[in-house]
């Protein structure tokens, strides 16, 4: 079993120092509540690189899971009073076991098959949403979470936390053998087939882990809004979230997350351009795909490795 | 049932012309072109233009905006996806900023607010004793000639053979001396062309707003899935069943439900038969 | 002796170092904060309309001798961007938030305004469920009030007391249908209205939802004929208004219509649309008529300063403004339990009636106070008010190829 080399392991130690010290220096909700904000969406694409990074499947339907595990615990507290803790507990079990239902009959198609059919699938779940809106709350959504006990920087350190580790157990993860064996697959599945490996299993398995990272992102993520809402399960933020995947390299879990996180802190910041926000949004996203083959920061993170050695 | 019979046409008819585009492009040159939908928001936008800035009558513009459209289906073919080609999803992600920055241009050049194109046949219409728009009527006619006309373009007309023959086989095609470039770029045209033309006609039914792509785009999605990725005639046969279903569910259940109907059409398709009715 | 020298100290102490305190933030200026979605019109109106506010109270001499400065916030169309939008404004340490359209986003931004004990005056979303949280919580929740438009709840009574009142009292028709989208506000909407309706002896011979995004309204245009229904009352916030009129216009509908249609709005809506709008009739918050004695003159206002027709935001922005300039005045002070004490106590006579607040910090609606008004399209794309009788500027008119030779 492979672990972290030592230069990742101090930058990312370096890292998580930094993160831990902003609540030190400010006590801004605003500054507080983007960061958690960017740390949900590196969870969330660190996961979707986990299955559609490592076998090459891309999955267009990740808002499925994370409206899915967002309104599990939103539920929860505002129909049954469930404290928000016990919801994040098991809004990755709802969401990782809809991903080993959905896997079932969609893990077997081809190219862009897959991509099209959990596009739908979350198309679907977003729809029904709003259909079954006397228990979804409808358009509306599910507001008034009651927040867990403490301060804003006490649930700004949980995320932190529970996102730093998640991301490292999904890098262990796609380092290790069972790691090899997914790229295996995305290579050559019928090879891996005819050498007596289970591809089914391992792809499913990958899947309900993607969606049960991806619900519990969502869960802290409607902790800290207080609110579950449809737009959770909209396939604007599927797309959001393959983009990120992409910018960072596909297949590094680290390279989705960072990404992510920067990304989720720059669109925050075009606030200013007021009305241009998302044309530079898409502007920026043109040049990164004309100019990059495999993403931007996995790349970039080689080179600066390379010259610091 | 006259209503149904008439209605479904209609309907049939606009997701048609979007979904043939659409598997004409993957069909022949393997691309998810995730831009059809700002081709096509863009067709009726140029169609404003046209009737807005030059006081064009409603049939000069929509020819106009064919124009405008078959010419920017190119240029995006020959900038953003032929240089590409080498990665899929490089690509896609092409398209798919370039639909961001397009729906983005159109938001703040117009604003958010819904704009009218004129119809070119105003009035309703009695046909087999059912009330319809005459608009509607014009829908049912052209998608019939325009995609008899690309069918008959694509098995007798020589660019049309050229086109067939390299949706079949690329590198055999080139062998033989077909210009592949020249293929796709025509592709890409006719694409973008028939995009424009539905918005064109389907349009001054429907509303102009920036983001009015992005439905008739998922509906082409889904016809396209269910009638098989690359295949025109089971586009036209998908066209016709999911139309009708929506009509039909509308008629006896309830509208609430007409949507979901191309939505489960497609997971049911993906499911038990991926390839689609008519699909390789 | 001694005692009322201390206490006459102390007095002028207090005093003193009230004005001083004053005076030191003199020259900061007053911030509101607008959160809106700046991309769409109504956004733009609320932030032109609140600057229209500003401008006035500064060109008198300030709030309090300060000047009010406008910070915008982008809501977006996301209940995340929403939640952004107000944590970014409380960052920048706005005195008060004016601002709001969906209800959604609204709901979202609630607990984040209440942790910030930050006031907030609502100018677009009607969601009771906006105002509930002041009752359940009064503690936690007292900062938020609604200056517009009237909640779901009046707006329900006013559609049913409009069935009843007009099209069955005075047009003689008794089949009414209900068409509406597949949302929660306006299933909310219906009952009430519906139950109204039913007991004044109207029968509901129709009533089936809608999912917005339906591009052909044909099978139910022809199902509302066939039912024999004579009105039909839409129900449309999200759905293109444009689109369900002109096919209704295009497939001349044997049914006339009036109900909740926010896109018809729009001032341009009957012009844009080719005069497709003509004898709709849709509830709506102002118009160009003298609600008050301050309407017109605001409305030609905005129009020569912007260069367009006010959307319905826009009143509401413009009054919140003046509203919140009031209570402070009032309260002497910018704390904001002060604050909230004496909005509560507001009388103010605005340009859409008089506001007040009942104990949910709800806008009240009645005679002399806000009106719901039915304004119908009519020749050449005058609006016209045909309800409530006492601010009728007109009669109702027929669907065009209804009318009897």
């Amino acid at each position: 079993m492979r672990f972290f080399n030592r230069t990742d392991s101090v930058v990312s130690l370096a890292a998580l120092a930094l993160l831990a010290a902003v609540p030190l220096l400010t006590s801004d909700n605003y500054v507080l509540g983007i960061l958690i904000t960017a740390i949900c969406y590196a969870i969330w694409a660190g996961s979707w690189d986990l299955l559609s990074g490592l076998t090459g499947r891309e999955n267009f339907g990740h808002s499925l899971f994370i409206g899915a595990g967002a309104y599990a615990a939103a539920y929860l507290n505002t129909a049954y009073g469930i404290d928000l803790g016990w919801g994040i507990v098991v809004a990755p079990l709802v969401s990782g076991t809809l991903g080993a239902l959905i896997g079932l009959p969609t893990l077997r198609l081809q190219g862009p098959y897959f991509a099209l059919a959990t596009l739908v699938a979350s198309a679907i779940a977003h729809t029904l949403c709003l259909l079954l809106w006397r228990v979804t709350g409808g358009e509306e959504g599910l507001s008034g979470i009651l927040p867990m006990a403490g301060s804003q920087s006490d649930y700004y350190y949980l995320v932190l936390t529970i996102g730093f580790v998640s991301i490292a157990a999904m890098k262990l993860f796609a380092l290790s053998d069972a790691g090899l064996v997914l790229r295996a697959i995305g290579s050559d599945e019928a090879i891996c087939r005819a050498a007596a490996i289970d591809v089914d299993a391992y792809k499913i398995t990958t899947f309900a882990f993607s969606a049960a990272f991806a619900g519990l992102g969502g869960a802290l993520f409607a902790g800290y809004q207080l609110t579950a809402a449809p737009d959770l399960l909209s396939s604007g933020l599927s797309i959001t979230i393959v983009v990120m995947a992409y910018v960072g390299g596909m297949g590094t879990i680290y390279g989705p997350a960072v990404a992510a996180l920067f990304l989720a802190l720059i669109v925050e910041y075009l606030r200013g351009f007021g009305e241009y926000r998302l044309l530079v949004y898409g502007l920026i996203l043109l040049v990164v795909v004309r100019l990059t083959r495999h993403g931007f920061v996995d790349p970039f993170w080689r080179w600066l490795k390379g010259r610091l050695a | 049932m006259a209503e149904i019979l008439l209605y479904g046409a209609a309907s049939s008819a606009s997701y048609a012309l979007m979904a043939v585009g659409f598997t004409l492009v993957f069909g022949v040159a393997r691309v998810l072109n995730l831009a059809h939908g700002a081709f096509y928001a863009c067709g009726a936008y140029a169609m404003y233009g046209f009737c807005a800035a030059f006081g064009a009558a409603p049939a000069i513009a929509v020819l106009a905006a064919i124009a405008v459209l078959a010419a920017v289906g190119a240029i995006v073919n020959r900038f953003f996806v032929e240089p590409l080609r080498a990665r899929p999803m490089a690509v896609l992600m092409s398209t798919l900023a370039l639909s961001i920055v397009a729906e983005q241009t159109l938001l703040i050049t117009f604003g958010s607010q819904s704009r009218n194109i004129p119809l070119i046949l105003d009035g309703p219409v009695s046909l087999l004793g059912v009330r319809i728009g005459a608009q509607g009527l014009l829908l049912i006619a052209v998608a019939i000639v325009v995609i008899g006309a690309l069918w008959l373009f694509l098995h007798k007309a020589k660019l049309g053979k050229a086109i067939y023959a390299t949706s079949q086989d690329p590198v055999g095609a080139q062998l033989v001396g077909i210009r592949t470039s020249t293929v796709f770029a025509v592709v890409f045209a006719v694409s973008a062309a028939m995009a424009a033309l539905s918005a064109a006609i389907v349009g001054p039914m429907q509303t102009v707003s920036p983001e009015m792509g992005l439905m008739p785009m998922i509906k082409a999605f889904s016809v396209v899935i269910v009638g098989g990725l690359g295949s025109i005639g089971g586009s036209i046969a998908a066209a016709l069943l999911l139309g009708y279903s929506e009509t039909i569910v509308s008629y006896l259940v309830s509208t609430e439900w007409a949507q979901i109907v191309s939505l489960v059409a497609v997971f049911v398709t993906l499911v038990v038969r991926p390839s689609g009715l008519f699909g390789k | 002796m001694q005692k009322t020298r201390i206490k006459l100290a102390i007095g002028v102490f207090a005093a003193l170092s009230s004005s001083v305190a004053l005076a030191q933030t003199s020259d900061k200026p007053v911030k509101i904060g607008i959160a809106t979605a700046i991309q769409l019109d109504r956004g733009k109106d609320t932030v032109s309309a609140a600057q229209m506010a500003a401008d006035e109270i500064n060109a008198a001499g300030g709030l309090a001798g300060r000047k009010i400065e406008l910070v915008v916030a982008d809501e977006g169309k996301t209940t995340n961007e929403g939640v952004g939008a107000i944590n970014k404004l409380i960052s920048e340490k706005v005195d008060v938030v004016v601002g709001g359209y969906n209800s959604g986003i609204t709901l979202a931004q609630l607990p984040h305004l209440s942790r910030a004990k930050t006031i907030y005056l609502g100018v677009g979303a009607s969601a009771p469920a906006i105002q509930d949280m002041v009752e359940k919580n009064y503690a936690a929740y007292k900062y938020i009030f609604r200056v517009n438009p009237l909640s779901s709840i009046d707006i329900s009574k006013s559609i049913g007391d409009f069935i009843v009142g007009k099209v069955y009292g005075e047009r003689g028709f008794k089949k009414v249908a209900i068409v509406a989208e597949n949302a929660k506000w306006a299933r909310d909407m219906i009952e009430p209205a519906a139950e109204i309706a039913k007991a004044a002896g109207v029968e509901i011979v129709f009533e089936e939802y809608f999912d917005p995004a339906t591009p052909d309204f044909a099978p139910l245009f022809s199902k509302v004929a066939k039912s024999g229904a004579q009105y039909m009352i839409p129900m449309l916030a999200a759905t293109p208004s444009d689109l369900f009129v002109k096919q209704w216009y295009d497939m001349a509908v044997p049914v006339e219509m009036g109900g909740v249609d926010t896109g018809s709005l729009d001032a341009d809506f009957f012009q844009r649309i080719g005069g497709k709008s003509l004898s709709e009739t849709a509830i709506n918050y102002i118009t160009r008529a003298p609600l008050t004695a301050k309407t017109i003159p605001w409305w030609d206002e905005f129009v020569s300063r912007f260069g367009r027709e006010p959307q319905f935001t826009a009143p509401g922005a413009y009054d919140a403004v003046h509203v919140y300039a009031d209570a402070v005045k009032r309260a002497g002070s910018f704390a904001s339990d002060a604050v909230v004490s004496a909005l509560e106590n507001t009388r103010h006579t605005g340009v859409r009636g008089t506001i007040t607040f009942d104990k949910r910090h709800d806008l009240v609606a009645g005679p002399g106070l806000v009106n719901a008004l039915w304004i119908q399209w009519q020749e050449g794309g005058r609006r016209v008010v045909i309800w409530p009788k006492d601010l009728a500027t007109g009669p109702m008119i027929s669907a065009p190829w209804l009318k009897k030779p």
